[in-house]
């Protein structure tokens, strides 16, 4: 009896063996899985009948008692673990809590359960995870995140042959893990981070179409530029949140077009030309929406006409003298700032644990209501220890500055702010922001540049619902040891604790015996 | 009753570091966790040089770009912990395999049961000794990834995580072995059985191509394989927790049961 139940569990563990090491159900494996169960199920019942073990009544009520509680446990024991399938009680410990949902995905699944009470005979939109992807596994965590957080969205797991006929184009393209599905359309993820993937569903949920418009021929940023001083990630990220964007040539135009949500004048360095600042005004007066980012020591005739819409615009750029650690070159004028307007939806969602990181910035006041009914407010501010330093020009060189007797040290300064002035045609709307390269490809990830970026363009759009904060994006732990250190842990954990351990043991025998 | 369980307990301990095998599987599974921690490392440092070598740049990748994918997180942790179960099946059958049988042979047990203590005292300080001789062997393997999460952006609270999932299965795994050891009174019968029933729920994904979908997914909800893979990645679910927390209530039973008998008997 005990050959055979030996038998068959080495047979059961050889099917097994072959399995595991080749990832196939071979014949073999089959022929032992099948032939090793048999052999203990006869092992089992020849025991069964010369079982001798009961020696009364008693044994036999014990025995059947326990044998019925072990059978409940286990009962009880796999129902909880199926049962449990549904209960979604976490623990994200990760680091960055890179399983739990920003403020961002909690916005977007908000307006999707907005939009489904208004239009209950729509579909609701899909998250598909793929799940014979190459990285599938490691992202069914962050799904699971979504299914939690999110009720209104309707979370799947497929094979990849069983995607939407609508997905199949995009998955002849490119390699993809999650999909967001509505309607007949999907949008890929891309890699599938909570960035990524809530910016695909928010791409096919909005409603809306935003067109933004760049202004350029006069020196302002290259949103096709990728080097570390180019607004290409400017570009990307407003792509990524379903806004399209179009060049518009200033000398060229007429008229700023009626379709543009917003107009973007990033950093103009040069004069605009008296036709363009009259259609800049009459798009204004119409209730269009703009959005300027001011360098500063640069002056040009864009500031008259942010006057007349009541912001004065002081030459001088803000030094702190806590300037950045964080920059690869801190200078004074270097500006992390953590005061924010807390009443505008610009700056709402920011605290003082919320920074901004400029690299140089110059104040931005709001003075005057060029009409009764319009309303300017400060967005951001700077800190108490900075003040105005007028020598621009040997601040940003990075020559030493000190606070003349004239410029004060913490006034507390607005670097940002906004405005809006409701007109017979529409509302117009104005954010300027006292820096431009805090949106450039090297500091736009930076803190939460993006967030006060993308939330002001949402702002001057009407798509406040929208207006949130954005995941961080991921920075995967990619720091390698030095191989000194690799070497000492090693040998201190392979060989040194071991022969330790040893002697203890060898102790605690040599102690066993003595006794 | 609390004085007497904690005598037994610590009767228990005393007996289990008195033999020279706790200190022999302890060394083994330290060993064996450091060098293929090491490995591991030492191939994510050669990864992590190839993608960052300029070099190779030059000849095709991005020059000093590494893919998202290649983190301490997918290549050294997660790896790692997979060998530290596999570790964890080899060694504990080696200690648990004695907790009961042994007694029963000597018939020291029913020795035991014929005082006041109730057979749910021993069993409980047998479990409970055992369970903390598998924290103490977690704790001193953590060491290793310890150092290298404490120069790393990984985070202190991820690695607590990964060890919580690797205590609970280590637990489950020593609950069936002391189970298996409670039924025998041979310890070689009892660390067969040791080895055999975890290594045949480790996972079922031999069975899928014989079963429907939904069968084979509620199978591999069953599967020890598939319940620390959220540990390792940062994340405490309750229902892993809800899982091996089953497997040892069922393994105190059995043992409970077992003594009962005896008793009986």
């Amino acid at each position: 009896m005990r050959f055979l139940a030996a038998a068959g569990l080495v047979t059961i563990l050889s099917g097994l063996g072959a399995y595991y090491a080749t990832d196939e159900l071979s014949l073999f494996s089959i022929a032992n899985l099948v032939v090793g169960p048999l052999l203990l199920l006869i092992a089992g019942v020849i025991e069964a009948r010369r079982f001798q073990g009961f020696t009364g009544a008693l044994s036999r009520r014990v025995a059947l008692r326990w044998g019925l509680i072990s059978a409940a446990v286990l009962a009880v024991g796999l129902a909880a673990t199926l049962v449990s399938r549904r209960w979604d009680a976490t623990l994200d410990l990760t680091a960055e809590r890179r399983y739990t949902l920003s403020d961002q995905s909690r916005v977007v699944c908000k307006q999707i359960g907005t939009n489904r009470s208004a239009d209950r005979n729509g579909a609701p939109p899909q998250l598909l995870l793929l799940k014979d992807t190459l990285i599938a596994k490691e992202v069914r965590l962050l799904i699971k995140a979504y299914q939690r957080t999110c009720p209104e969205l309707e979370v799947r797991e497929i094979r990849t042959a069983d995607a939407p006929p609508e997905a199949q184009a995009i998955l002849d393209a490119v390699e993809v893990t999650v999909l967001a599905c509505q309607g007949g359309r999907c949008e890929p993820a891309g890699f599938p981070s909570e960035e990524n993937i809530t910016n695909a569903v928010l791409r096919l949920s909005r409603r809306r179409e935003i067109q933004i418009h760049f202004l350029v021929g006069h020196g302002e940023a290259n949103f096709a530029s990728q080097g570390k001083h180019g607004f290409a990630g400017l570009a990307g990220a407003l792509r990524e949140e379903g806004l399209h964007l179009e060049a518009l040539v200033g000398p060229a135009m007429e008229e700023i077009p009626a379709s543009a949500s917003v107009l973007v004048i990033a950093g103009a360095e040069r004069n605009l030309l008296p036709a363009e600042l009259e259609a800049l005004e009459r798009y204004l007066e119409r209730g269009g929406r703009l959005l300027a980012l001011l360098e500063p020591g640069v002056s040009t005739n864009l500031e008259p006409l942010l006057g007349r819409w009541g912001f004065e615009l002081p030459s001088g750029v803000m030094a702190d003298r806590a300037s950045s650690p964080l920059l690869e070159d801190p200078k004074p004028v270097s500006l992390l700032l953590r005061a924010y307007n807390p009443f505008h939806p610009v700056t709402r969602k920011l605290s003082n644990r919320t920074m901004l990181l400029l690299p140089s910035a110059r104040p931005i006041l709001p003075v005057r209501k060029p009409q009764a009914g319009d309303a300017l407010e400060a967005l951001v501010f700077s800190n108490r220890s900075a003040w105005l330093e007028t020598d621009v020009v040997a601040a940003l060189a990075d020559r030493p500055i000190t606070p003349d007797p004239e410029e004060q040290i913490g006034q507390e300064l607005p670097l940002a702010a906004a405005g809006r002035y409701p007109r017979d045609d529409g509302e117009a709307r104005i954010v300027i922001i006292g820096d431009r390269d805090f949106a450039s490809n090297r500091l736009l990830p930076a803190l939460y540049n993006r967030d006060l970026l993308l939330n002001a363009v949402l702002w001057l759009a009407a798509d406040e619902e929208h207006i949130s904060i954005r995941p961080k994006a991921w920075t995967p732990d990619q720091d390698p040891l030095t191989f000194q250190q690799t070497l000492a842990y090693f040998y201190f954990l392979a060989f040194a604790l071991p022969e330790i351990l040893l002697l203890l043991g060898i102790h605690a025998w040599y102690r066993q015996r003595g006794g | 009753m609390t004085r007497r369980l904690w005598a037994l307990f610590r009767k228990e301990l005393r007996t289990l570091f008195a033999s020279p095998i706790a200190y022999i599987v302890l060394t083994a599974f330290v060993a064996l966790t450091g060098v293929y921690f090491f490995q591991h490392l030492l191939t994510y440092n050669r990864l992590l040089f190839v993608f960052q070598s300029e070099a190779i740049g030059a000849g095709g990748f991005d020059a000093g770009t590494v893919p998202l994918q290649v983190n301490s997180l997918n290549e050294l942790f997660i790896p790692a912990s997979n060998d530290f179960s596999l570790f964890l099946l080899a060694v504990l059958p080696l200690v648990t395999m004695r907790v009961f049988a042994e007694e029963r042979a000597h018939g020291t047990d029913e020795l035991l049961l014929t005082t006041s203590i109730r057979p749910w005292e021993v069993a409980l300080a047998k479990h409970l000794s055992t369970y903390v001789f598998v924290f103490l062997m977690l704790a001193v393997s953590a060491i290793y990834p310890a150092a290298v999460v404490a120069k790393s952006r990984l985070g202190m609270e991820h690695l607590l995580a990964l060890y919580m999932g690797q205590l609970g299965y280590g637990v489950a795994v020593a609950a069936i072995g002391l189970a298996c050891s409670s039924l025998t009174q041979s310890q070689i019968v009892a660390a067969v059985l040791a080895y055999a029933i975890p290594f045949m729920i480790l996972d079922f994904t031999w069975l899928h191509p014989v079963l429907s979908e939904g069968i084979a997914e509620l199978l591999n909800e069953l599967a020890l394989q598939s319940h620390f893979d959220s540990f390792a990645r940062g994340v405490i679910e309750l229902r892993r927790g809800i899982y091996f927390g089953g497997i040892v209530a069922l393994g105190f039973t059995i043992s409970v049961g077992s003594m009962e008998f005896t008793r009986a008997r």
